[in-house]
């Protein structure tokens, strides 16, 4: 009895633990499937990360092209030498292998030995080793080092675009200018060669290798045109030299399209040793600085003003020296010698404050706004460039009567060059606002275009009308106003010039700095090109007119050539050019009539001034050369002396040299400043205004030019 | 002893020669990558060559009757003691990986601990159900198996190999239970086994190390936690169907002891949950036959017998499985007729051949 009562109890204990033993069976059973599935595929990547080496094999970033297809970036592949560890380590060479590769890198052996040897799955020996170097490596034949082919950026032309082109790191990765906003599709996109390797950093005989091959980036072409850069840039170095600025930029634009042919800037660098230069040489001020444009901002508030209706060419002025604004006063930039009484067309030919002043507080701030808004100021132009600043208008809301006269003469205002030649392009094109354009197609590495960008028109601002008015207004200004050394032979060039007093970071102006800018558009008929040169900070002379024009007329000239557009030289310039001299005779003491008569026979012009009969003073004097239709200024009373001695008319001074100067203005009783040397090509107050006598005369003098008409192209 | 013989159970033999094949694979598949170059067959005619030993031992060991087995059990067990304190000397005893749990015997080596297992259940079995045996007085009656159980544990502390001692904890202590020690006893067993571990991880800073790697694995990736996510990674790349015969990649130095301890998480790889399932499964059927055996077995020395020896080959499976799994911190121990292992398969071998042999005298009930 006993024996069976153990018994029983022995089997029911036997039955807990099959018991037992089956719930541990069950428990493992639900663990492997919460291992193998549940946590499976997070296991399974990282198991494989671990066993996975990356190799990253670059994509070759694609070219940038000008407009003409001529390569102005572009990729080589240079070879990268790298290391793993693990296999130097195995080889038991890494002495020797150190030795042999500081040998030809010209590297610490001991630095490099170090290197090769550390505790990590891959390092960099050397990358972008030059091709002979690589050679050499290559047939050492080295245990663990191995090398990858690796693009680097190259840029063929040094400086040329630099800003606008910007560079790529040696990670192929974009840093600066097109580079940046075009880098993803310039970059294209890495391939990986993954290689397993076991525990011991060893690669294994049987291995998995997984080669995504690299996708090569697509190449841009852009609006650029090499040669009209290279045109513009070699004007930009003449302005460093001639008169040496902090900076100077210049930007050419197809006002038809908004395609932006040049743009450079000065100081320059060149991307292919970006490192060696400060950041500040990076910088694309043209797009990323807003400075207040002055009187070049005059053609737009022109515009504003034509298309309104409220300035009117047959409108007159009145320019007493300031306008008076509330309390405060606006002066003319030529307040000690005020304009006087002059018709809208002089106004701007003499760039006049009071003129501007007048017809942007008879516009109101809102109408005024509505332009500013319109052409596009306070926003950005959005051109592919990264970095572009809006610009600071006046705050419309706060905008009182003073600020709307300082912003029509082109101050309180600060917009960026992009933007203001952009406006102005508006006005050359029909009044067509289009967004200015870099890249004008994408194509892919065969050269298939991918994507093509058009041009791109945002509204138009004025009429074609007032854009016609507006054009052939601006021409004066360069045949007779204050651009007249933009002018180019051959061709109908509108423009305007700026001067600005710069602002001193904190408030107020700069008495010592400025900037002198000028904008143009050739030729008026039929814009093809518009361009504005900013010299910022030159020593010496800062008038626009002075330092900005006469490289936007070589601009101008050699692009217009370059473009061949035709020269439409009219036809009484060409004859004008092709007259025979007259040589004044002497027709001082004798009767008014007398000499008119003899003077005209010689097909000269005749001004008499005076009431007198008889000749008193002839200029020039005679045996002088002169033209053709030449003037000759005859006084039948010594003027200052005689009859009115508190008013004289002003001589025409142009063309005469320094001692020609001092004799008419003794004659005259008046007083004069010269600026430059040379001939007289401008002056203030112009030929024929009537100023009190003693009235100082600024004559602006330049070294005398071969005037002769430079061959034109077809 | 009147006792009507059959045939063997067929199910453990088979379920035994399956995992002895699957384990003969794994083990040449596990090493062959570390082997490479020197002699990648190594592992698997060492493996071939035991497994051999271990079919005519157990074919030997089926065909003696148990009960003719009794009287040399206190000989056996004797001389396995003196065996074990051997190792423990200089002479004798080899070192390996800072543990020294081998005999050299100089064709091979041999693992005293791995025959205490086997004579340690068979003298269980035979002093508790000798004749006026009273497990239930704590003094007189288990007093001595724990004397006993306490220096056989202290022998095989002393190489160290918890696993093994883990191995020859886990059937005695269900032989004890199923001879009948009160709950009570049992409270105080657990009680003091808890305050042993304690004591013993005092003793030795490292296995707080696997206690901590155990926890949480991830935080100690580089060092506690590494075999067991490695171990992980292998089971968790398998997946359903696994990567194929052959084509783990943890085996190649990821995972340490990849053919012996963590053979498991290899297989789990290789052959997927569906492998993995399969060989739980086989140990389900030799856990299902075995305590079949010793419910049906008509003698009480020959339901010890085979109640012992199959908790033991199971319970070391679930240690082993347990520990691969991340479910239990590591521990050497291996998996029964899979792991490599001379020693280890042998006295599996003959274990299984022991428990064939009371099934020839079990009968449905």
């Amino acid at each position: 009895m006993r024996e069976l009562t153990i018994n029983i109890k022995v089997k029911k204990r036997i039955g807990v633990v099959f018991l037992f033993v089956l719930v541990l069976m069950v428990v493992i059973f639900l663990r492997l499937i919460w291992v193998q599935f549940v946590m499976g595929e997070d296991l399974r990547e990282k198991a494989a990360s671990a066993r996975f080496r990356n190799v990253e094999v670059k994509a070759k970033r694609g070219v940038i092209y000008d407009a003409k297809g001529r390569p102005l970036a572009i990729s080589v592949s240079t070879d990268s030498f790298y290391a793993i560890p693990a296999q130097v380590r195995k080889s038991e060479k890494a002495e020797e292998t150190a030795e042999k590769l500081a040998a030809i890198l010209g590297m610490d052996k001991a630095q490099l030995l170090e290197l090769i040897t550390k505790r990590q799955a891959f390092v960099w020996v050397k990358r972008h080793v030059p091709d002979e170097k690589a050679k050499e490596i290559k047939d050492l034949n080295l245990e663990g080092i191995s090398f990858v082919e690796e693009p680097e950026r190259f840029y063929p032309k040094g400086q040329l675009l630099a800003q606008v082109l910007g560079f790529a790191g040696i990670d192929n990765q974009g840093l600066a200018g097109l580079e940046v906003s075009y880098d993803k599709v310039l970059s294209g996109v890495s391939g990986t060669i993954m290689v397993e390797y076991d525990a011991r950093g060893q690669e294994i005989p049987d291995a998995l290798q997984k080669y995504i091959p690299p996708q090569d980036g697509n190449s841009i072409v852009l609006t650029i045109d090499e040669t009209i850069q290279y045109i513009v840039e070699r004007e930009l170095d003449e302005i460093m030299k001639l008169r040496n600025p902090k900076r100077t930029g210049a930007i050419v634009i197809d006002p038809k399209t908004g395609r932006v042919l040049a743009m450079a800037a000065r100081p320059a660098f060149d991307p292919n040793q970006y490192q060696n230069y400060d950041e500040s040489y990076w910088r694309n001020f043209l797009i990323s600085d807003s400075y207040e444009p002055g009187s070049t901002f005059k053609t737009v508030v022109l515009s504003g003003a034509m298309e309104e209706g409220v300035a009117k060419i047959t409108d007159r002025f009145y320019c007493p020296g300031y306008v008076k604004v509330g309390k405060e006063i606006v002066k003319c930039w030529r307040h000690g010698n005020p304009h006087g009484s002059q018709s809208l067309l002089e106004g701007v030919q003499n760039s006049c404050n009071p003129v501007f002043s007048t017809i942007g507080l008879k516009e109101g701030k809102d109408v005024f706004f509505r332009y500013l808004y319109g052409f596009g100021f306070g926003k950005k132009t959005n051109i592919e460039l990264p970095g572009e600043a809006l610009g600071i208008l006046v705050n419309k809301d706060k905008a009182m009567d003073i600020d709307l006269a300082t912003m029509s003469i082109g101050q309180a205002n600060a917009v960026t060059p992009i933007q203001l030649l952009t406006a102005f392009a508006a006005i050359a094109n029909d009044g067509n606002l289009m967004k200015p354009q870099l890249v004008k197609e994408v194509r892919d590495k065969e050269g298939n275009v991918v994507k093509t960008v058009e041009p791109e028109k945002i509204r138009q601002v004025i009429s074609k009308d007032t854009s016609r008015s507006v054009m052939s207004i601006l021409e004066t200004v360069v045949s007779a106003g204050t651009g007249r050394n933009a002018y180019v032979e051959g061709y109908r060039v509108g423009g305007k010039t700026g001067t600005a007093q710069k602002i001193i970071p904190g408030g107020g102006y700069s008495t010592s700095e400025y900037i002198g800018s000028f904008m143009g558009v050739a030729p008026v008929n039929d814009p093809q090109v518009v361009c504005l040169v900013v010299v910022d900070a030159p020593q010496g002379t800062y008038f626009g007119g002075q330092i900005a024009a006469p490289a936007f007329k070589n601009i101008v000239r050699d692009t217009l050539r370059y473009l061949q557009v035709p020269a439409q030289v009219e036809p009484e310039k060409l004859a004008e050019n092709q007259v025979k001299s007259v040589v004044v005779p002497d027709v001082v003491a004798k009767e008014q009539n007398e000499a008119v008569r003899q003077l005209e026979k010689l097909k000269l012009t005749v001004d008499v001034v005076g009431n007198g009969t008889k000749i008193k003073v002839q200029l020039p004097v005679a045996g002088s050369q002169l033209p053709e239709s030449g003037k000759v200024i005859l006084y039948t009373s010594m003027p200052a002396q005689g009859d009115n001695p508190e008013s004289v008319v002003v001589p025409d001074f142009t063309g005469k040299t320094v001692g020609e100067v001092q004799e008419l203005a003794r004659l005259l009783n008046l007083n004069f400043e010269l600026q430059g040397s040379g001939v007289v090509v401008q002056q203030e107050p112009v030929p024929g205004d009537q100023v009190p006598v003693k009235s100082k005369i600024i004559v602006i003098m330049e070294p005398k030019s071969k005037s002769t008409l430079e061959p034109v192209g077809p | 002893m009147g006792l009507k013989k059959g045939s063997p159970d067929i199910l453990i033999f088979f379920a035994v020669m399956i995992l002895l094949a699957v384990g003969i694979i794994m083990v040449f598949s596990a090493s062959y990558y570390d082997t490479l170059d020197k002699d990648p067959y190594y592992y698997l005619r060492k493996q071939l060559f035991w497994a051999l030993l271990g079919i005519v031992t157990m074919v030997f060991m089926m065909r003696i009757n148990y009960f003719r087995l009794k009287p040399y059990i206190n000989t056996a067990f004797a001389v396995t003691l003196v065996l074990l304190v051997l190792v423990l000397t200089p002479q004798f005893g080899v070192e390996v990986k800072g543990s020294t749990r081998w005999l050299d015997l100089g064709f091979t080596r041999l693992q005293p601990s791995e025959i205490m297992k086997l004579c340690l259940i068979l003298y269980f079995a035979k002093n508790l159900t000798r004749k006026g045996s009273d497990i239930t007085s704590l003094i007189s009656g288990l007093g001595p198996y724990l004397l006993l159980i306490g220096l056989v544990g202290l022998l095989i502390m002393k190489e160290p190999d918890m696993g093994t001692l883990l191995a020859i904890l886990a059937p005695t202590m269900i032989l004890l239970f199923a001879a009948g020690i009160r709950w009570r006893h049992i409270a105080l067993l657990g009680f003091s086994g808890l305050l042993a571990l304690v004591a013993l991880i005092v003793q030795e800073p490292y296995r707080l190390n696997r206690i901590v790697g155990y926890l949480d694995p991830w935080a100690h990736a580089s060092k506690e936690g590494y075999q067991t996510i490695n171990s992980l990674y292998a089971l968790g790349s398998g997946g359903l169907f696994g990567m194929g015969l052959g084509n783990s990649r943890q085996k190649l130095d990821f995972l340490p002891e990849q053919h012996t301890d963590f053979i498991f998480a290899i297989l789990g790889e290789e052959l997927g949950f569906i492998g993995a399932f399969f060989v739980i499964l086989l140990f389900a059927v030799i856990a299902w036959r075995g305590y079949r055996i010793a419910l049906t077995c008509p003698d009480s020395f020959g339901s010890m017998v085979a109640l012992g020896i199959t908790s033991s080959i199971v319970c070391q499976a679930f240690i082993n499985i347990g520990v691969v799994t991340g479910l239990l911190p590591v521990t050497g121990i291996s998996l029964p007729f899979i792991s490599y292992g001379g020693s280890s398969l042998l006295f599996s071998m003959i274990s299984i051949g022991v428990l064939l042999n009371v099934s020839r005298f079990s009968h449905s009930p």
